[in-house]
């Protein structure tokens, strides 16, 4: 594993104001290393998915900084930032949300698509990658012909294909039962093995959170552990 | 609309020459008939003589407006002959004693063509006209008026050479006016033209001018909000899906792009279908000749139906215009959308 930083992050406070304020997150600092596997963990309303929003500049900060790769993303244009999340970013959220209308494939082609490759190309990368997490026989599947494990995995895919540096995971397996919950978190163990790209995971599953490599555990906000496996 | 103004426009003179205020008949009307001829854009003149007289035929007897007209020139100025449904207007021509009368007129008499009627007049000789012709214009005249030749009805009511009044066909209907003004004047006659007789039918059809375009108005309005909800409903059906494209990296101009570009394909099948059906019921709607009161609508006798291309095309750029405009809010709002909420919410 690189000592590159790949995140850091700096004093990062996100207030929500409704109604009353709400202080979701409160002077963060984090750095994130180049292929790390981490959980981000704590009980609900601790402000662990709004740190990942942060991340996936999906959600800007009231203030504090986080730089990808170096770069300050706080205080890009809708456009910088769609590109970013298109390229540097995969996501993988509880609930799949791939397109009903199109099948596995054309689901994983997607980013590729938004990207600019040409279709033919997309089309081969993305099955290598649905290959890759196991459903090289459900290409043509649309996500009402799959299981919740077999969507869960078309989403893993989609997360993917663009190979991007940072993978972010919100519950990945919340909706799914225990077998196919290891076989999710297997997957992606080995595709961090195997791309060094960085994985950060929010998960409510200690059991899960305890295979990770390092643990954070925020609770008000405030980051109260950080411990590496050594 | 037209439709009124053509069939009120060709059922009578376009202007109408009467006597003079404290006279009951034009004397001397042949020097009237040779100016007027020699105005510019005058067609057609028709002196003639209008009286009352009682019909009789067997027991049934009808009191009738009696018209007596040189045939060739009434029927260039109102178009007489197209409306005959049996036997021609020429025939009130020939020698002898013949009439042409409106086809209610000769149900109520129980006449037909080849029978003879008796016409009675306070202080004429009673006089026997057989019937060479039966007409319909369509309106009320069918039950009241007869025609004859204008020298025997002058005969009948023992008048010498005059008339009650002259028609005048005109090329341009909308100058009617002018020329009307103009005989006015220069003749010392009463001249009105059809603007003046029939002006509460043109203030009729301005005020359903207003009416129609109030219409199309609530019409456009009504539809613009159902598209504007269709949409709505998608966008609000399809939040998780701009959620994720969001995260995937879609910029939130491509996001309102998309919406608006789905408001445009859903609007141009719209407007292709509709036309299709719109051409199609109107095709239904002209091929049954649906009654309508004749004495109410001018002339009229069935719901008139004219398919206009150019109605389509206007109908179809402002239907796709409203459309666009309904696909903005929706669209913008799924643009607007917060992605974290959007994905989260499903």
């Amino acid at each position: 594993m690189s000592d590159e930083k790949i995140i850091q992050i700096t004093n990062l406070t996100r207030i929500y104001v409704d109604g009353v304020e709400i202080r979701a997150l409160d002077g963060v600092e984090l750095d994130i290393e180049k292929g790390e596997f981490l959980a981000i963990v704590g009980p609900s309303g601790s402000g662990k998915s709004t740190l990942l929003n942060l991340i996936g500049i999906l959600d800007t900060p009231t203030s504090g900084t986080i730089l990808l790769k170096g770069i300050d993303v706080t205080k890009m244009s809708d456009k910088e930032r769609s590109r970013i999340r298109n390229q540097e970013l995969g996501f993988i959220f509880q609930y799949h949300h791939l397109l009903p209308d199109f099948n596995a494939l054309e689901n994983v082609m997607m980013p590729l698509l938004i990207n600019g490759m040409k279709t033919s190309k997309a089309r081969e990368k993305a099955r290598e990658m649905l290959e890759e997490v196991g459903l090289g026989d459900r290409l043509y599947h649309r996500s009402n012909q799959l299981s919740g494990g077999q969507n869960q995995r078309v989403a893993v895919a989609r997360a993917l294909v663009n190979n991007p540096s940072i993978v972010i995971g919100d519950e990945p397996t919340g909706n799914l039962d225990s077998k196919s919950s290891d076989n999710i978190y297997e997957l992606l163990r080995k595709l961090n093995r195997e791309h060094n790209q960085t994985f950060i995971l929010v998960t409510h599953d200690e059991r899960m959170a305890a295979k990770t490599d390092r643990i954070i555990r925020l609770v008000d906000g405030k980051v109260v552990e950080d411990s590496r496996k050594v | 609309m037209k439709n009124i103004i053509d069939v009120t426009v060709e059922n009578q003179a376009h202007i109408t020459v009467s006597p003079r205020e404290d006279e009951d008949f034009i004397f001397l009307y042949h020097g009237l008939e040779n100016y007027i001829r020699k105005q510019e854009g005058v067609i057609a003149v028709s002196s003639y003589y209008q009286g009352e007289a009682a019909l009789q035929y067997r027991h049934n007897a009808e009191g009738v407006a009696l018209f007596g007209v040189n045939p060739e020139d009434e029927d260039r100025v109102v178009q007489k002959e197209k409306d005959m449904i049996a036997g021609d207007f020429g025939s009130l021509d020939l020698p002898g004693r013949y009439m042409v009368i409106g086809s209610k007129l000769a149900r109520n008499l129980d006449v037909d063509i080849g029978d003879t009627v008796t016409a009675q007049f306070p202080g004429s000789a009673p006089a026997d006209f057989k019937i060479s012709g039966i007409i319909q214009t369509g309106t009320q005249a069918d039950e009241t008026a007869a025609y004859a030749n204008l020298k025997r009805v002058q005969d009948f009511y023992n008048a010498g050479d005059i008339i009650t009044g002259m028609g005048i066909r005109v090329s341009d209907i909308y100058a009617a006016n002018t020329l009307a003004n103009k005989i006015d004047r220069e003749a010392d006659y009463d001249a009105v033209s059809w603007m003046e007789q029939n002006s509460e039918i043109l203030d009729l059809i301005e005020t359903q001018s207003q009416f129609v375009l109030i219409f199309y108005i609530l019409i456009f309005a009504i539809s613009g909000f159902g598209i504007a909800n269709i949409l709505i409903m998608i966008v609000m059906e399809k939040v998780g899906e701009i959620g994720m494209l969001m995260a995937m990296g879609v910029p939130r101009k491509s996001i309102l792009f998309i919406f608006l570009l789905e408001a445009c394909i859903l609007g141009m099948a719209g407007v292709m279908i509709g036309s299709a059906l719109g051409y199609v019921s109107a095709l239904f709607l002209a091929s049954y000749s649906i009654p309508i009161p004749p004495e109410m609508y001018f002339g009229m006798d069935h719901l008139p139906i004219l398919i206009v291309p150019e109605n389509f095309i206007i109908a179809g750029i402002f239907a796709m215009a409203i459309i666009t405009m309904a696909g903005i809010y929706p669209a913008r709002r799924a643009s607007k959308m917060n992605p974290v909420e959007a994905i989260h919410s499903v």
